[in-house]
């Protein structure tokens, strides 16, 4: 190429245009070289290498550290292709094949820049590291230029020099509590993909003048659909309005009752309609139900620990009742932030106060200690304090369980989680990349990464005693106490007669070798000469059965805690040992000496791998400094002090901070994303440079800054999105050629996104059209009916099987709504499974919606919804008794609408039909369900490998209430039925529109 | 008119082949989309030549010991129970060395080393076809995480199985089944179904269960009352309410028509599962071949035979769990009952697949989450001959699908306590196994959670000498 172009001094001057072209650079050496006219022959031969440097040092160089040195330099043990690439000479020499890769100053010879281009070799071998056009630009023209490799003094001097200008066309740089390299911390970022990192921008900043608040998001949102062309839909109509608003607010479709009631006020004044009417499903209990679930989607609530034994959380109940009372009264985010990752902190803190009150000047630091931590073992405190501790249960939310695992592991795969977790879901952050290195993209080192890890580090799990509140339902505490109580008996009974006859064995061996007799406890740590073998006196069935039932005495003793007044939360403590079977029982132990340990920087996320010592601290990127009077670091304000006690409680005030962008724009586009379909940036957990940009980004920033001036208020955010304009569009959109066209995603939102029913929107708007759905706000956990196989199938747990699935016993307790199902991480309910719900292991910003066939399955074949569809039934032949008047009713209660006259004749036919197919079946054609009292488990056993068998009660059985079902009714029923069904499968049932 | 995204998304649900005229202009369009939003479970070309096109995994839950197995180690016979001072696994204690208590034999006409428990799979025109590997070496010494391991890759769970990026990668041949289905014993392998998960991809990659008693599918079955023409009645009448639906919108939705269409591939999956999953169909010949007369082979013959016919019918990834592989003690009755139940239909698998021209692009996997080790400690004072779990070294067996007929590669130490030789970990083989179908998993990615994810998490390399 070079030669084509005739002769080296064309050459100089091509590659300085290109050097200008391609890095967008002013040359910036000196002003009196820029005063020069830029022709190549003006310039000496300094000028020129000095740019090849640059060039080197502030694109190369960090280009070859990100995309070659992983493979080709890093590890010395480990050169990929023998090619070291780490100095100059190894570089230019090239690998195994003996070629060589660069000829200095010959961009057209040598093999680096083949392999570059993916010419012949293909380097770097991923699709997905493959570099740019731009960036085989820079390889080539500093080969060009002669590959020049200046000292490590002469690239200082260089990114020195860079860094003077703040911005340049390179793009902005921002300032981090520093990287691993000086590369990474003088790396520069498009300011647009960094857009997180900016603070929000003033409402007063963004709109123009005579445009209010409340027309600021129909303000940009059609100025948008202007640019496009595109015609926003009209108006919704007023019915579908109406079950858009009570679906999105409550999750369940309107009443008949509400339905009259807003169409009359429609027609009289439709604004003031519209307004109430959202007013009302705020305030209905209804509302937390349907929000504290978007909110337990992201934070991953299950009811139990997840992992090798799948152990019971038994009170994290408590902790998702918090979250609906905070949905429902309205709790200001700030607060929220803070109570979930602080509350044991601000209940210690308010007892300190009390104390402080009663004492007065007496009361030293030391006895405030000691009453903080007596509470805590006594749990002596008020109701709001005891609030705050179970909203801590957010940081015992993910899945864990140290069986098997080495002690340091196990606290790392802790800490590491809730800084992942809190990234996620406060900072809309993910956090995990910087585990093991500088963030690739975002402005987040590593040592960010490891500072809020020392923030968590004097987090210790515990299940606390926690004064239950009045706000709190303890409805069924008795009953369900009773059932694990029974549970537990079982297993202890069946537990004890095995250890009786070992022990009549192991007495017997004592006999024999004339020894006294010693108890099983106390002769575990003696020689095994002393003692009668392990488990005498059983055989492989009894040992078998052993293991079964002393775990199920664990599983069961730790159900009971469901009706104790504890709560899954922390406390704070330098440091502390726990057992190694903690996800079991775990109370609060301070065992350690209470100094204090020093984190580090965790070199490619090793434990063993000890990088520089961090101090607690918050993410730098956003300039948010740390505002605490308890702390004044020196020189470095994203500093957190260093006691054991304070820590997380400043790491949330820091996030809670009304200036902190992350945490504004995250939760404001959470918001909007459960209204519009989609987040304004579409991955709500995560705003860095890989997740999308937002589409209205000045909509973005108003909203934000509007939340804050709105005192953090969620309710209030809801109004403002639904009354825009945007909000009530029709779901079918005025020109549909030209958004699929322009917009086939309908980012622009110039029409109302339909949507499916979620998972728990199906379950209970089913529930509540055939009448059955149980209200009752919050309460232990409750067990409806699944899938029968499912139910009893056999779950490996870790030495032994989990017990059997047993449904509430009356419909009144199965028949509620759905978030207070029973949420076990090891076994998901197979019909919400298949309908999305998330798995709790990850934190879910969004659900998915697809349609898979197996859903046909569970829709038109399940138990679940044929006993929805003979209740259905039931109730609308308890409403007439002509079958006309029964499918009118059932159609307007599944669809909130009368049926056309086309519809009815449609399903009247078809009940006609199906009454006579029920007729010409025998009597006895539907099977009763069967529901065992006990089953009959296959195990093998761990040493002999034998299978052996053991019987498993399932004694909510004896008694049990079952729903109506197709064996409980005649064949018109079961005919109305079908019908009553295909109503609940239809497209119209399944959406919102 | 609505998304692209959302269409496409509801349009490949388990199956793409739609039943109305009128869509099918739609699936076309559809079939040939890559991009990574609408990934369909179309048959998809693989990225290079592919020597194999399906997979069936046998997959030994508890870890097999390599050195009962087809691993001999007569040194280690030698220090049985003597102290061991072997420093690895979790047990501690007083520990010894554990001689295997099986004898060994090379077979065939490769030589392939298995020790005599193992009747059938030693016959040469099937052991001839075996690739023992010995260089794997997994990472955890626990059950549930090493299973993740070895089926997604990731020791967390929660990533996509093998079997679902496979299927991602390929698509499947048979729209009316699922592309990845799993069988297990009644009771669920440690971590349950997050080993066969679809992850972060979209669900239809999820391993389908096909339920060892009962429904293969869960609720597959309409209720017992309801029957075929009743089903077709009631899809008939739903249609026409839909259609009726559909009509009253101004605008054209085609996702909504797209779960219309789903109600037909589902009546049709009613069909042709049951067919699939119907062993009645094949002979008493091949019954008995795969071991389905016998108490003790019954039930894994049952899995394999239905694997072969899976695969047939166009299913591309089908695995098989089977436990009882933890043999900690009693070594001898463990190892040996467990061994007599896969024998015999592993070999009638592999025979099969071979006199029907099937194995040379079906890839059969046997393997565990991990090795056993050479030693044990004493428990309850006495010498428990069993072995712990050995994250070092494991062995496998490979056959089938282009990997090295006849063939031993790699090697662990004279006591089987590492692998030293070819030693790999766990992410090469994802590589080479999705080499062998075709696809490279630095290429075969999916954007999740900020950044491209692959099968090895970041990369791996080929073991070539695995391959023929």
């Amino acid at each position: 190429m070079t030669e084509l172009m005739g002769g080296t001094r064309f050459y100089r001057r091509w590659l300085l245009a290109m050097l200008c072209v391609v890095t967008g650079w002013t040359i910036q050496a000196s002003a009196q070289q820029q005063q020069q006219p830029t022709t190549a022959d003006n310039w000496t031969k300094e000028h020129r290498s000095a740019d090849a440097d640059r060039l080197f040092t502030l694109k190369v160089l960090p280009l070859l550290t990100e995309k070659c040195f992983g493979c080709h330099g890093s590890d010395p043990d480990d050169i990929k292709g023998e090619y070291l690439m780490l100095d100059r000479a190894s570089l230019l020499r090239g690998g195994e094949s003996d070629e060589v890769a660069v000829h200095p100053g010959k961009a057209a010879k040598g093999t680096l820049l083949e392999a570059i281009r993916w010419d012949g070799l293909e380097m770097p071998p991923k699709e997905n590291d493959r570099l740019s056009d731009q960036q085989i630009q820079w390889v080539e023209l500093w080969i060009a230029a002669g590959a020049p490799w200046p000292d490590k003094a002469t690239q200082e001097a260089i990114r020195k020099q860079d860094q003077k200008s703040q911005e340049t066309a390179d793009g902005i740089l921002i300032k981090t509590s520093g990287g691993t390299s000086d590369q990474w911390s003088s790396r520069r970022y498009q300011a647009d993909k960094v857009w997180a990192f900016q603070p929000v921008r003033p409402a007063s900043e963004l709109l123009p003048k005579g445009v209010d608040a409340a027309q600021a998001i129909d303000h940009f949102i059609d100025r948008r659909l202007q640019e496009a062309n595109l015609t926003p839909a009209p108006p919704a109509k007023p019915a579908a309005l109406l079950r858009r608003a009570c679906l999105d607010l409550t999750g369940l479709p309107p009443t008949d009752e509400q339905r009259k009631q807003f169409i009359t006020a429609w027609e009289q004044d439709s604004q003031q309609a519209w307004e109430n009417l959202i007013d009302q499903l705020l305030a209905s209990p209804r509302y937390g139900e349907r929000w504290g679930r978007h909110w337990l989607d992201v934070t991953r609530y299950a009811d139990t620990g997840g992992m090798s034994n799948d152990y019971e959380r038994s009170n994290l109940w408590r902790y998702r009742d918090y979250v609906i009372r905070s949905f429902n009264e309205d709790r200001p985010y700030n607060e929220f932030i803070v109570q979930q990752l602080a509350g044991d902190e601000l209940a210690d803190e308010s007892v300190a106060k009390r104390l402080q009150k009663e004492l007065g000047n007496k009361a030293t630091a030391q006895k405030i200690q000691q009453r903080v931590r007596q509470a805590q073992q006594t749990g002596q405190y008020t109701a709001q304090e005891a609030e705050w501790i179970v909203a801590s249960g957010f940081l015992r939310l993910g899945p864990w369980d140290n069986a098997m695992v080495k002690a340091d592991e196990a606290r790392q795969m802790y800490l590491d989680d809730l800084v992942n977790i809190t990234g996620q879901t406060f900072l809309s952050t993910t956090m995990r990349c910087c585990k093991c290195h500088d963030h690739k993209f975002d402005p987040i080192p590593t040592r960010d990464y490891y500072r809020m890890y020392s923030a968590f580090s004097t987090t210790q799990m515990a299940e606390r005693t926690v004064p239950f509140t009045d706000k709190e339902n303890l409805t069924g505490i008795e009953s369900g106490r009773a059932h694990v109580q029974r549970m537990l008996d079982y297993a202890t009974s069946k537990k004890n007669a095995l250890i009786n006859k070992q022990e009549t064995a192991a007495k017997q061996w004592y006999k024999e070798h004339d020894l006294p007799y010693v108890g099983l406890n106390q002769r575990k740590s003696m020689p095994d000469e002393s003692k009668p073998p392990r488990h005498v006196g059983l055989d492989y069935v009894d040992q078998g059965r052993l293991k079964v039932r002393e775990q199920d005495v664990w599983i069961w003793n730790r159900r009971l805690e469901r009706y104790q007044p504890m709560a899954q939360s922390v406390f704070s403590d330098a440091w502390v040992k726990i057992p190694g079977n903690a996800a079991r029982k775990l109370r609060i132990v301070r065992n350690g000496d209470g100094k204090v340990r020093q984190n580090h920087i965790l070199m490619g996320g090793a434990l063993t791998a000890l990088g520089d010592v961090v101090t607690p601290g918050v993410l730098s990127a956003i300039g948010l400094p740390v505002q605490s009077a308890l702390t004044a670091p020196a020189n470095d304000n994203f500093q957190i002090s260093d006691n054991a006690q304070g820590r997380r409680l400043e790491l949330a005030r820091w996030i809670a901070n009304p200036e902190n962008a992350l945490t504004t724009r995250s939760i404001v586009n959470r918001i909007w994303q459960y209204h519009f379909g989609r987040g304004l940036a579409a991955n709500s957990n995560n705003f860095g440079v890989s997740g999308s940009a937002p589409t209205h980004p000045e909509l973005l920033d108003f909203l934000a800054d509007d939340f804050i001036a709105g005192d953090w208020k969620i309710k209030r955010l809801h109004r403002r999105m639904m009354l825009s304009e945007a909000y009530q569009r029709s779901a079918e959109a005025s020109d549909p050629d030209q958004v699929a066209n322009v917009d086939p995603d309908n980012l622009l939102l110039s029409h109302f996104q339909r949507r499916r029913l979620s998972a728990e929107e199906i379950r209970d708007s089913a529930l509540m059209a055939s009448g059955e759905l149980v209200h009752q706000l919050g309460g232990l956990p409750v067990s409806p009916e699944i899938n029968m196989e499912v139910a009893l199938q056999p779950r490996m747990i870790q030495f032994s099987l989990a017990p059997a699935y047993q449904p509430s016993r009356t419909p009144a307790e199965r028949n509620r709504r759905s978030i207070y199902a029973y949420q076990v991480r090891g076994q998901a309910d197979p019909f919400m499974e298949l309908f999305n719900l998330p798995n709790p292991n990850e934190s879910s910003e969004q659900r998915e919606s697809a349609a898979v066939t197996p859903q046909v399955f569970s829709l038109m074949n399940s138990d679940m919804m044929t006993d929805r569809s003979i209740a259905l039934a039931l109730r609308a032949g308890q409403h007439s008794d002509q079958v006309g008047q029964q499918i009118t009713q059932a159609f307007q209660w599944v669809l909130g609408r009368t049926p056309s006259s086309t519809e009815h004749a449609t399903l009247e036919q078809y009940v006609q039909r199906m009454t006579r197919y029920h007729q010409s079946m025998p009597e006895d054609s539907v099977n009763r369900r069967e529901y065992p009292k006990q089953i009959t488990r296959s195990l093998v056993e761990e040493f002999s490998g034998k299978p052996f068998q053991y019987t498993e009660i399932l004694p909510v059985f004896n008694d049990y209430v079952a729903d109506q079902s197709a064996s409980d009714v005649g064949p018109q029923v079961r005919a109305l039925a079908d019908a009553c069904l295909l109503l609940l499968n239809t497209n119209e049932f399944m959406y919102v529109d | 008119m609505t998304t692209n995204f959302n269409r496409r998304q509801t349009l490949f649900g388990m199956g793409a082949s739609l039943g109305s005229v009128a869509l099918a202009g739609m699936l076309s369009a559809d079939a040939a989309a890559t991009d990574q939003q609408a990934p369909s479970l179309a048959v998809k070309p693989p990225m290079h030549p592919a020597k194999a096109k399906n997979v069936i995994m046998l997959f030994m839950e508890g870890g097999p010991g390599q050195m009962d197995t087809f691993d001999p180690k007569p040194a280690l016979t030698k220090l049985h129970k003597t102290e061991s001072k072997l420093t690895e696994g979790l047990a501690s204690g007083f520990k010894f060395f554990v001689g295997s208590p099986f004898k060994f034999r090379k077979v065939g006409q490769s030589g392939i080393e298995m020790c005599d428990q193992w009747q059938h799979l030693a016959d040469p025109y099937v052991a001839d076809e075996l690739c023992n590997f010995r260089g794997c070496q997994a990472e955890s010494l626990n059950h549930p995480e090493a299973l993740f391991h070895m089926n997604t890759g990731s020791r967390l769970g929660g990533d996509p199985a093998f079997g679902a990026w496979a299927t991602y990668g390929l698509g499947t041949e048979n729209q009316n089944l699922p592309g990845y289905v799993v069988m297990t014993e009644l009771a669920l392998p440690q971590g349950g179904a997050t080993n066969w998960s679809n992850g972060f991809l979209p669900p239809h990659f999820q391993g389908t269960r096909l339920r060892p008693n009962g429904s293969p599918i869960l609720d597959l079955a309409p209720q017992g009352y309801k029957s075929r023409q009743h089903q077709r009645d009631a899809l008939d009448t739903l249609a026409k309410l839909n259609s009726q639906h559909l009509q009253s919108l101004s605008v054209a939705d085609q996702q909504l028509e797209a779960r219309i269409s789903n109600y037909e591939l589902a009546y049709r999956m009613q069909a042709d599962v049951p067919g699939v999953v119907d062993l009645s169909q094949e002979t008493a010949a091949t019954q008995e071949m795969y071991g389905m007369d016998q108490d003790e082979t019954k039930v894994f013959g049952r899995q394999c035979l239905m694997a072969r016919r899976l695969v047939e019918s166009g299913v591309r990834f089908v695995q098989i769990f089977s436990g009882g592989w933890d043999s900690h003690d009693y070594l001898q009755r463990g190892h040996s009952s467990r061994i007599k139940s896969v024998d015999k239909p592993m070999a009638a698998l592999i025979r099969d697949l071979k006199q029907r021209g099937m194995l040379e692009d079906t890839l059969v996997i046997w393997t565990g989450e991990f090795g056993r080790t050479p030693d044990n400690n004493k428990r309850g004072g006495v010498y428990s001959l069993g072995r712990g779990h050995n994250n070092n070294a494991m062995t496998m067996l490979l056959a089938g699908g282009g990997v090295k007929a006849g063939s031993i590669v790699g090697a662990t130490d004279e006591l089987g306590n590492h692998a030293v030789e070819k030693a790999h970990p766990i992410r090469d083989l994802h590589v080479t196994l999705l080499h062998l179908l075709g696809l490279d998993d630095n290429k075969l990615t999916y954007f999740h959670g900020g950044r491209f994810k692959q099968l090895s998490q970041f990369g791996g390399e080929v073991i070539p000498d695995l391959i023929a």
